[in-house]
């Protein structure tokens, strides 16, 4: 339409001279207390190091968390943040972006906090497809109330609540998420594998939709050798790679033998992957742009003005009115 | 030489004519043979009168009648009343087709009454029950507008109107989304203030059926403490203020509630008649537009918080000193203007020409009524110059124009063409050929207009900069029929004196378009049908030979009476040299449109030269010596295999096993041995460990540090002072880690 559409016109310029740039300090608020070896320190960094690259403003920046180890991400983030009640942070981080959608807003969440309490939050979060970025830390642990089983917990865990150890087998995160309708990106990354975490966390910023990431994470605390197996054993991490997925660099190759190429828009094949057991895969299972977001579908470009507020309020606070006579006749 | 054809030589070269070998063709109505079929217009399907759809839901702004009823007809005319149906619709098409040529004007739907009312007289109750069906199934109504003088005027005001609205709308829409943002930064910054936290005011907030339950002094009094440190900058309130006044004042679309306004300025209109009058209302108005887009551009920016008093003052200070681009005036109102080639003063021709060349999005209507009136300079040429016809192929030359030409007959197909130029960024010139000089001649403009285009005196064409960067993409010339050759060639069939069906090819060239004017008939003589001899050729034929000494043979057109009776009539020269002339520059049209293009021509020609030596020498070659030009070219293909580029290794540094380092890029910032010793162990830009000093620390922090790693990529290496307790030990615990 514009005979140079692909110049960009000096106002243009001009708005942008205010763009600024970040260092990763810029989104460093405080001292993390969570223990020394803990894998939130390890998505700490990714996500610190996404905020800088993408130059992501601190006051355009939501993280809102529930309630664990996890949920503390908040306090860690020189950003905005909600540190909400026991899992419900989906429910609130869809109110923020329901209101300010041009929010960008990252979700936290821990394995209890997400699978158990906040299941129901859990399942239909991902039905509305909102644009969030949500990660699942799973520890596989109540760690900050030292040391419950969760659902993700493997089957034998001893802990306090079970300790003859646990009898159920674990939940998988990612087949429930890959059933539930509407889904749209579904990952899993390991905190020891920084360079696919960072990747992930970027891929799933970069997708329109609620992207979906569990990260498998240590405890150092409560579990130190759960995850021996697969972290002393490379060959146990099975990495997913693709074209339109993650692409693997030649040290990571290296190091990561056993990899298979995945197409992230076949979820059959993501749903038989996710539901393995002997190898962890960590890559993106689904990604689907096409489905539509909830706050898209209801988009209203009506201006909010006071009179619309008014009419609005008064409308449905005169439901509740009780009107003599002649005011009713009156109003109708 | 025959004395009959002497007579036409003559004429030829001198236009003088025998009379008592050839007639005058004054007053004997005659008219081009090919226009034989169209004496009467209102019988024939076509896409004229078009409907100027009144609210367009999409980008059809303008309607065919026949298209309409098509697909009216589609969705009406169904099982076994379809045809009853379609008969009875094509009866009333006919029939409003003849009320609009006759001169009536309206609306679709007042016209359709008037047309039924008419067919209804008389017929049977059918008639009334198929044309309320197809009624029924037509859901647009609008004016109706037949290919007259007026039309394309009418036409592009209207598509220019359609696009305007929707420019309005989605400013205004902005427009208030500034205000309204604007107005709550100033509403956010009143509730924070010691007014807005006063008794009174939280009294008022709350509303009357509390007001004895809270203590608002004490409310008051306890939200008072907590007022903002950082006080709203008084610079910023009164910057916001001014940005909402010049908001509130623009006149450059009205606002949606004009009534609610009062004493709001009017806003300024943007239609004129003169070149001179936009431009100069344009510039009256540079100075309001800047002030408002750079209004616009400040309130984007303090609406998300941005702007910076020392980052942003001074450069919007200087806001649109340099002028505006084109994206910058994109949202505001484009300039229409309308004028007549023909009442096209010399001064008004340069304002013209100023504005398609000042970048601005001006769009210009340039109506052209004759193209065949005689030269201004009186050598008997036809004014092929500046006043006409040759503006658009001027305007391309200026690159930065959106430029459509066409004859007015052709409008309708160009339709989304025409919009196109609409909403393109700069400067657009729609130069239109309406045929209404023809009425003279008794022809209808929509026949002169569709002559003018086949014979290219009047080829359409359109030129777009905003569709690519070549002119294979900017340029279109296929809206021409037969756009390959020099004229198009029509079949024409006819009955000869033994009553034998006759079919032959006719070439319908500028002669033949300029033969149907009254005003050339001096240039033209029948030869009566008892001297027709094979001395007379047809034009395009006459044109392709080369004349040396006296001509044996003369062009010679084909036209009918008003009985359609054939006759031949003879063409003198003058009217040949101006053929000659438009079919060059049709060729160069041609060229821009890829057609014949003698650059590409040129190439393929010297390539075809250079492939046929190549191949000449080969087989030579291959000739001479048959097994040893198959080694050397097998020795070729190999030489010229590429080497296999190796794929793109990342190098590790070589380490030592007696060197301590850690595999940074592996590290997941678990903060183990950063808290060992963070001097010796510190991170980098990406939170990744690193040994910041080795010398900070022990050698048993090493290797405490490389234990104690989640992911087992610190390497201590060997010690570095000999002297350290226990090194034996320490030495064996960093045996795994080396």
């Amino acid at each position: 339409m514009n005979m140079m559409s692909d110049t960009m016109s000096a106002t243009a310029c001009l708005l942008q001279m205010a763009d600024e740039h970040f260092e990763l300090e810029d989104y460093q608020s405080g001292v993390p207390r969570w223990c020394t070896g803990c894998g939130d320190n390890a998505i700490l960094a990714a996500v610190q190091r996404l905020c800088r690259d993408e130059a992501l403003r601190p006051e355009k920046t939501v993280f809102v968390s529930g309630i664990g180890c996890s949920s503390r991400f908040p306090h860690y983030m020189k950003t905005y943040g909600f540190h909400g009640i026991h899992g419900r942070a989906l429910p609130v981080a869809e109110g923020v972006k329901m209101a300010r959608p041009d929010l960008t807003v990252f979700v936290n969440t821990g394995d209890g906090d997400c699978t158990s309490i906040g299941a129901a939050h859990w399942i239909h979060a991902i039905r509305y497809n909102m644009n969030l970025t949500v990660f699942l830390h799973d520890n596989q642990i109540y760690g900050l109330t030292k040391k419950q089983a969760s659902p993700t917990s493997p089957i034998g865990t001893r802990s306090n609540t079970t300790p003859r150890g646990s009898y159920l087998e674990a939940l998988n995160p990612l087949t429930v998420t890959l059933g539930v309708q509407n889904v749209s990106f579904v990952a899993q990354a390991a905190d020891w594998i920084p360079e696919v975490l960072f990747d992930i966390v970027k891929a799933a910023y970069h997708h329109k939709g609620l992207s979906f990431v569990r990260i498998i994470q240590r405890c150092p605390e409560w579990l130190p050798k759960a995850l021996d197996p697969w972290m002393h054993d490379p060959n146990k991490v099975q990495l997913l790679h693709h074209d339109d997925g993650l692409q693997l660099s030649t040290g990571l190759s290296r190091v990561y033998k056993n990899q298979l190429e995945h197409d992230p828009m076949n979820i059959d094949r993501a749903r038989e992957i996710a539901s393995g057991h002997e190898t962890i895969p960590v890559g993106i299972l689904y990604r689907n742009p096409a489905v539509p977001c909830y706050e898209d579908l209801r988009y209203s470009d009506k201006l909010r003005t006071p009179d619309l507020t008014r009419a609005g309020l008064n409308a449905e606070l005169d439901k509740y009115t009780v009107w003599p006579q002649e005011a009713k006749e009156k109003v109708a | 030489m025959e004395a009959d054809t002497q007579a036409h030589v003559a004429f030829f070269l001198t236009g003088r004519r025998q009379s008592e070998l050839l007639d005058a063709v004054d007053g004997l109505d005659l008219r081009p043979a090919l226009f034989a079929g169209y004496r009467e217009l209102s019988q024939l399907r076509y896409d004229y009168p078009v409907v100027l759809v009144a609210k367009p839901s999409d980008e059809h702004f303008v309607q065919s009648l026949s298209g309409l009823m098509d697909a009216a007809l589609a969705a009406a005319a169904r099982g076994s009343e379809a045809e009853r149906i379609r008969k009875h619709a094509m009866r009333l098409e006919q029939e409003i087709r003849a009320l609009v040529a006759a001169g009536a004007s309206g609306s679709l739907s007042a016209i359709w009454d008037k047309a039924a009312s008419r067919l209804a007289k008389g017929a049977d109750k059918s008639m009334t029950d198929s044309l309320r069906r197809v009624r029924a199934a037509i859901k647009i109504d609008g004016e109706l507008a037949d290919c007259d003088a007026a039309m394309p005027a009418r036409l592009l005001r209207h598509a220019w109107s359609e696009v305007q609205k929707q420019k309005a709308e989605a400013f205004r829409k902005d427009l208030d989304r500034l205000v309204l943002k604007l107005s709550d930064i100033l509403k956010a910054d009143f509730e924070r203030s010691e007014a807005g936290r006063s008794a009174k005011h939280l009294k008022a907030s709350v509303g009357s059926g509390y007001n004895d339950t809270f203590d608002f002094d004490a409310m008051s009094r306890l939200l008072a403490k907590s007022l903002p440190k950082d006080a709203f900058p008084e610079i910023r309130r009164k910057r916001i203020r001014e940005l909402l006044a010049v908001l509130g004042a623009q006149q450059f679309y009205p606002s949606a509630d004009a009534t609610a306004k009062k004493g709001t300025a009017k806003p300024y209109t943007f239609f004129f008649d003169s070149c001179s009058d936009a431009l100069a209302a344009f510039r009256e108005r540079m100075p309001r537009l800047t002030e408002l887009a750079r209004a616009i551009a400040i309130a984007e920016l303090e609406i998300d918080g941005q702007y910076s008093e020392a980052k942003h003052g001074a450069l919007f200070e200087q806001f649109g000193a340099n002028g505006l681009d084109p994206q910058d005036l994109a949202p505001f109102p484009d300039y229409l203007v309308c004028v007549n080639a023909g009442r096209l003063r010399a001064d008004e021709h340069a304002q013209l020409m100023e504005i398609l060349s000042s970048g601005l999005p001006i769009k210009v209507m340039l109506q052209i009524d004759d193209i065949l009136e005689e030269a201004s300079v009186g050598d008997g040429n036809l004014s092929s110059g500046t006043r006409s016809r040759q503006i658009a192929n001027m305007a391309i030359g200026l690159n930065e124009v959106y430029v459509l030409q066409s004859a007015s007959s052709n409008l309708f197909r160009f339709r989304e063409r025409m919009l196109r130029g609409l909403t393109y960024g700069g400067p657009a010139l729609f130069s239109v050929f309406t045929g209404a000089s023809a009425e003279a001649s008794g022809l209808p403009p929509y026949l002169m207009s569709a002559a003018a285009m086949e014979s290219r005196a009047f080829p359409a064409f359109t030129y777009d900069p905003s569709a690519g960067t070549n002119w294979a993409s900017r340029f279109y010339l296929e809206a021409n029929s037969q756009v390959e050759l020099d004229w198009p060639i029509q079949g024409f069939s006819y009955e000869d004196e033994s009553h034998q069906r006759v079919s032959e090819d006719l070439a319908f060239t500028l002669v033949d378009f300029v033969a149907s004017d009254h005003r050339y008939a001096r240039h033209l003589a029948r030869v009566p049908r008892e001297k027709w001899n094979g001395s007379m050729i047809p034009v395009d034929e006459s044109l392709t030979r080369e004349r040396k000494g006296l001509p044996d043979k003369v062009p010679s057109v084909m036209m009918v009476d008003a009985n359609n009776v054939l006759q031949k009539v003879i063409v003198d020269e003058r009217l040949i040299r101006e053929a000659r002339r438009c079919r060059e520059m049709w060729h160069s049209l041609q060229e821009l449109g890829g057609v014949h293009n003698s650059h590409a021509e040129k190439l393929l020609a010297r390539e075809r030269k250079a492939w046929e030596e190549r191949m000449q020498k080969e087989a030579e070659a291959h000739a001479a010596a048959p097994v040893s030009a198959a080694v050397a070219s097998a020795e070729r293909s190999t030489s010229a295999t590429p080497v296999a580029a190796s794929a793109p290794v990342e190098e590790e540094p070589q380490r030592s096993p007696d060197e301590a380092y850690i595999e940074t890029p592996r590290c997941s910032t678990c903060n183990e041995c950063t808290t060992i010793n963070s001097k010796m162990f510190g991170y980098d830009g990406n939170k990744q460990a690193y040994i910041a000093d080795i010398n900070a620390g022990t050698y048993a922090q090493l290797v405490e540090a490389a234990e104690s790693c989640q992911v087992s990529i610190i390497h201590p290496g060997k010690p570095r002072n000999p002297n350290e307790p226990g090194l034996e030990e320490l030495l064996k615990r960093a045996e795994p880690f080396l």
